[in-house]
């Protein structure tokens, strides 16, 4: 499944910019002649020499067969809106932003709101804990990146001083990672990013985490552990919620797409500086290496952490014996 | 004629009213009973029929003097500008604006009501399709099975991890690069990824509901495969591909929103995604124009609040598991 979905992805990521019929190469050497005023008379040349560089003479099929048999040892190619940086070093970049901010708001979110669920569905008749829960079940069906402009608003409005854009501090030189106050301004700048996807998310785990709930506690065995006269924390924490977890196990590996979807939109808003304004970018400029290699990684790293998710998934329920539909 | 009461202590207008046919009786007014019990449906709907409303209105009764002193109502009024584009962005409800005006000097009112239309037809495009095809392609796979069956179900489930929105991306800028495509083009962009998450819920069904009792039975009295599709399946099927379908719109619209806010949608037609879209690019938040990213932003979370309660309430009728207890 997993190297179907890679081939997939590759293969769309391929042909879809190519539909277009435009050569972008060309543009982009025709731009560069020009700059001088005057258009270089060996300019024709210079075409030819790069397609014959980026393997654009070639027919389709063997572009194509040439492209996958790169891709899956990660050459993505070389940039021509960049020329002659390489996909992997703009990639380089940008990608941990983007990762980093995807997995710890996806873990964020999934932590807090299977304890949410699990605490509303225990604590049943507690006005306190549905006060707080009605606005989170209301935001769960907006998009991150809506919310996020919400969130930019209200803090735009109450204190004006608070950073609505950008992932650092601007400063001259290279991003300094040893000084505290630029990793300092790092966190600060990334508060609201997080802050839209998290929020966004806790209904979703939370509803699923109160429905298993349900479930388990009508289960024989939440009903001796009570017979027994187990403490009350026990039985939430040994019994319930670690039974209630795993299906919500299988929920993560569905969301993970979803993320990194919101994740692209939200740098945008924020002008964070993963991949999404990347993507945009070369979107915009007709860059498909760049397109492709942004599209095709962020498709990898779901699909590889679906995979291993799948692969973990028999460790956490004995039940299921890996191999298994 | 005799009225059989299904619970003699509430008679509500209802019943009167069922009393002359049989049809509303046995069909209507339980579904009406349900529903008032199932307030999950009805706030969403309450939502909808809000802003239906809201737009039905306003395209009756709304209307501006623009520039060159003629008057047009919200139609006409998206497409004139309303004050000089050398004016301010302005926002004072009380000059007869009521939303004030954007940076092109045009009606943000009349911008939100033409809006929702056109994002809520994206939406029922792109699920209709989407749902039609996964219904086809759920049909095929349970009943041919087999082969045919491992392969939907293979390209199904290696298409579900990959994030939908790039693919988007790449698929409308290789189809129109440079200029926006039209509101229906992005509604067909759309319907393009909007098919493997339908296919595999209705599928699952197909194969628990072939099995029932009298499916089982209709097979044995020599129904036709069609003919037990359409006759014993679909109405049972109803409630899921219902809850599918109000959950694709949502989905569909939320995809539209994302493409249109990266600029790559109808950029000359007021969605509420391309609204967003120029917010973004002329960064309205720092600019203080709170006024003119206010309203899509409204409008949009009302609209997925909305959908989110239908499809989830019509879950609950599908999913009878989940019924609350009264």
């Amino acid at each position: 499944m997993f190297v179907i979905t890679i081939w997939m992805a590759s293969t769309i990521v391929f042909f879809l910019p190519r539909l277009s019929g435009q050569n972008p190469l060309a543009e982009k050497i025709y731009q560069d002649a020009q700059q001088g005023g005057y258009l270089d008379p060996d300019v024709a040349e210079r075409i030819r020499v790069f397609e014959a560089k980026y393997g654009f003479d070639k027919p389709l099929w063997q572009q194509y067969v040439k492209f996958v048999g790169d891709v899956v040892q990660f050459d993505l190619g070389r940039s021509i809106f960049q020329w002659p940086k390489s996909v992997n070093e703009i990639l380089a970049e940008k990608i941990m932003w983007t990762l980093s901010m995807g997995l710890l708001t996806l873990i964020l979110a999934f932590i807090i709101g299977s304890i949410m669920g699990a605490l509303l569905e225990w604590k049943r008749n507690n006005w306190g804990l549905m006060v707080a829960m009605a606005p989170i079940l209301a935001i769960s069906a907006v998009p991150f990146f809506i919310f996020g402009l919400v969130l930019q608003l209200l803090v735009f409005n109450v204190n004006n001083e608070f950073p609505l854009v950008y992932g650092h501090r601007q400063q001259v030189g290279w991003p300094d990672w040893s000084d505290w106050n630029f990793i300092f301004s790092v966190l600060q700048h990334g508060f609201l990013p997080a802050m839209s996807i998290t929020l966004v998310s806790l209904g979703g785990w939370a509803m699923g985490m109160r429905g298993m709930m349900v479930t388990t506690k009508g289960e024989d065995y939440m009903v001796q552990a009570e017979a027994k006269g187990l403490p009350e924390r026990i039985m939430l924490t040994k019994y319930a919620i670690r039974n209630s977890l795993l299906p919500q196990v299988t929920g993560l590996s569905l969301a993970l797409g979803l993320i990194i979807s919101g994740v692209v939109l939200v740098e945008i808003v924020f002008g964070y500086p993963g991949v999404g304004g990347q993507l945009l970018q070369a979107v915009r400029s007709n860059d498909y290496p760049t397109t492709q290699g942004i599209v095709f990684v962020l498709a990898f790293g779901t699909a590889a952490a679906t995979f291993v998710l799948d692969m973990t998934y028999p460790l956490l329920d004995p039940r299921i014996k890996s191999g298994g539909s | 004629m005799e009225q059989v009461q299904a619970d003699p202590t509430e008679i509500t207008w209802w019943d009167s009213f069922s009393a002359r046919s049989e049809f509303v009786r046995d069909r209507i007014v339980p579904i009406l009973r349900y529903t008032r019990r199932n307030r999950l449906v009805l706030i969403g709907l309450g939502a909808f029929l809000a802003l239906t409303l809201f737009v039905g209105i306003s395209y009756l009764f709304y209307s501006q003097v623009d520039l060159l002193g003629e008057r047009h109502g919200v139609g006409g009024l998206v497409r004139a500008a309303s004050v000089q584009a050398n004016q301010r962005p302005s926002w004072n409800p009380w000059s007869g604006y009521p939303l004030g005006t954007d940076l092109q000097g045009r009606d943000i009112y009349a911008a939100v009501v033409v809006g929702i239309p056109l994002s809520l037809r994206i939406g029922v495009i792109a699920a209709a399709i989407g749902v039609g095809i996964g219904m086809v392609l759920a049909f095929v796979a349970a009943y041919v099975g087999g082969v045919v069956d491992a392969v939907i179900r293979t390209i199904v489930d290696s298409l579900i991890p990959i994030p939908g929105l790039l693919v988007l991306v790449l698929v409308a800028t290789s189809l129109n690069p440079g200029q926006g495509l039209s509101v229906d083009q992005l509604a067909f962009v759309i319907a393009v990824l909007a098919w493997p998450g339908p296919a595999r819920v209705i599928r699952s069904q197909v194969l628990v509901i072939r099995e029932r009792g009298y499916v089982e039975m209709a097979r044995m009295s020599g129904t036709s495969a069609i003919g037990i599709i359409f006759k014993e399946m679909m109405p049972n099927l109803a409630p899921y591909a219902l809850a599918s379908f109000v959950a694709a719109v949502s989905g569909s619209i939320l995809a539209s929103i994302g493409v249109e806010s990266l600029g790559l949608g109808p950029l000359d037609s007021p969605t509420l995604g391309s609204m967003i879209y120029w917010n973004i690019f002329n960064s309205s938040v720092l600019l203080g124009l709170w006024y003119w990213l206010l309203p899509p932003i409204v409008v949009l979370i009302t609209l997925f609040v909305g959908l989110f309660m239908i499809s989830a309430g019509l879950d609950e009728v599908a999913n009878p598991r989940l019924r609350r207890r009264v």
